[in-house]
């Protein structure tokens, strides 16, 4: 029984997209900094994806060859828009995530993360596929698409229902933020010109208690003090910053048993080695007192908020997050 | 969101074909974090100097070879605008871009199926034409 950390590459995606590391580069920097686990989205660093050539998967297969980091999660994503002018049939849909188990097996892994809002409907046929392949599928619990949204909900229900170990959650811990990200309001302030009092409006839930989602009615209509303030500059904001939750910790004891993974949301690792919005140590007590025994993936979000001017900070983000996750998983597991 | 991946710098330039200026191309990084196949691209605009170009002049295309209008990509579903790699986009106007500087804005719009609202990204360049 034990938690083990791992990192998300999407934790590294400006530094792939940009060309400053391959997918190569990036499991010798997880290899060098003791990763024992990693987590991909197929759709980001693999091309051709659910399907892709066979010089592809040569390329994969040897880079996994020398990379001591094991595959543990993929990230999959289901297109039920793929097109304008209608939503994907059931069958459609669940077509297409039969293919990504078939790449998640091909790959390595034995968990999927099914994006949030993926219908429950594709549960049921996609269990023997999952079983055959012996590859979990796992729903995103996310912020601003967590427990209370209906689509979850559902999930959740179906899940029970079939109550199969090869159906489960993945959670986001974006739902147990204590403070908004300084890296996403300062960003927010200084390149986007958003007003600093809806910013502080914003952080004030938290003085209390409480979080951003408390800015708006049950109808997600903005609160009348915060519309009375909010200008067309400010909306950018005002869209995403109820998307840190502040939910209690207990909400997770419910589903405990069909958690398969987590992502560790990372925004900012301050000077004091601490996360800036979520307490960790908190949080990997609450695990290991729960008895998990699973990865913890660290999901590096802060790139989207670099002021200009200044360098991209994935990797040294990555590597004081790793730091923190092994030197607290070690405290507390003794 | 995502407007720093919009509009690669120094890939604006005018396009020649058999030696003559067809029009002019540029490239883009995609507003998203992942690849999405081409009919999930909501839009592609370009306004040069401050005029929009005409939406039927604009073609795209995903590796360079096949090239396709905004409306022919809403059902092109196998061809994938990857992560790292930029989407070429062609403006066709006969001469392409005068020589010297223009302000070259772009703005492309994704659709992703669990955000409700598609992404919006929007950057600007001085592009110099030799």
């Amino acid at each position: 029984m034990a938690i083990k950390n791992a990192v998300s590459l999407y934790s590294l995606q400006d530094e792939f997209m940009n060309g400053r590391m391959s997918l190569e580069d990036i499991m010798a920097f997880l290899d060098e900094n003791e990763v024992p686990g990693f987590e991909i989205l197929p759709d980001q660093m693999l091309h051709g994806t659910p399907n892709p050539t066979e010089e592809t998967l040569a390329e994969w297969d040897r880079i996994m060859a020398k990379t001591k980091s094991k595959p543990v999660c993929a990230d999959v994503f289901l297109n039920t828009n793929l097109y304008n002018n209608r939503e994907l049939t059931q069958k459609e849909c669940v077509d297409l995530l039969i293919e990504e188990i078939k790449l998640a097996n091909r790959l390595g892994f034995k968990l999927i993360r099914l994006v949030s809002m993926v219908p429950a409907f594709v549960i049921e046929p996609l269990l023997p596929y999952a079983e055959k392949y012996d590859v979990t599928i796992a729903l995103e619990i996310h912020a601003g698409m967590s427990f209370n949204e209906p689509e979850t909900a559902e999930f959740i229900k179906e899940m029970k229902r079939v109550n199969s170990p090869y159906c489960g959650l993945v959670v986001d811990t974006g739902i147990f933020c204590d403070r908004i990200p300084r890296v996403f309001c300062e960003f927010n302030k200084q390149v986007l010109g958003v007003n600093p009092d809806v910013i502080d409006y914003f952080n004030a839930f938290f003085d209390k208690g409480l979080d951003g989602t408390h800015a708006f009615d049950e109808n997600h209509n903005m609160q009348p003090e915060l519309a009375a303030m909010a200008e067309p500059k400010d909306m950018p904001f005002i869209m995403l910053a109820d998307g840190y939750e502040n939910t209690p910790l207990t909400v997770l004891d419910d589903v405990m048993p069909y958690i398969k993974h987590f992502h560790f949301k990372l925004w900012e690792m301050t000077e004091e080695g601490i996360e800036y919005s979520i307490d960790y140590k908190k949080i990997l007590q609450y695990l290991h007192d729960k008895g998990y025994d699973g990865y913890v993936a660290t999901e590096y979000e802060g790139n989207r908020w670099i002021l200009p001017g200044n360098p991209m900070v994935e990797k040294e983000q990555v590597a004081a997050h790793q730091k923190l996750l092994r030197e607290a998983i070690a405290e507390i597991e003794g | 969101m995502f407007d720093n991946n919009v509009f690669k710098k120094d890939s604006c330039k005018n396009t020649v074909v058999d030696g003559k200026v067809v029009g002019f191309e540029l490239e883009t990084y995609i507003t998203y974090y992942r690849a999405i196949p081409l009919s999930m691209v909501n839009e592609i605009a370009v306004k040069v100097d401050g005029v929009e170009v005409p939406r039927e002049a604009i073609t795209c295309s995903a590796e360079g070879k096949d090239w396709f209008t905004l409306d022919e990509m809403t059902t092109v579903t196998t061809y994938k605008w990857e992560y790292d790699v930029p989407l070429k986009i062609r403006v066709a106007q006969e001469g392409g871009l005068s020589k010297g500087e223009h302000d070259v804005e772009l703005t492309v719009e994704t659709r992703t199926a669990y955000i409700p609202i598609p992404i919006h990204g929007v950057n600007s360049r001085t592009v110099t034409i030799a």
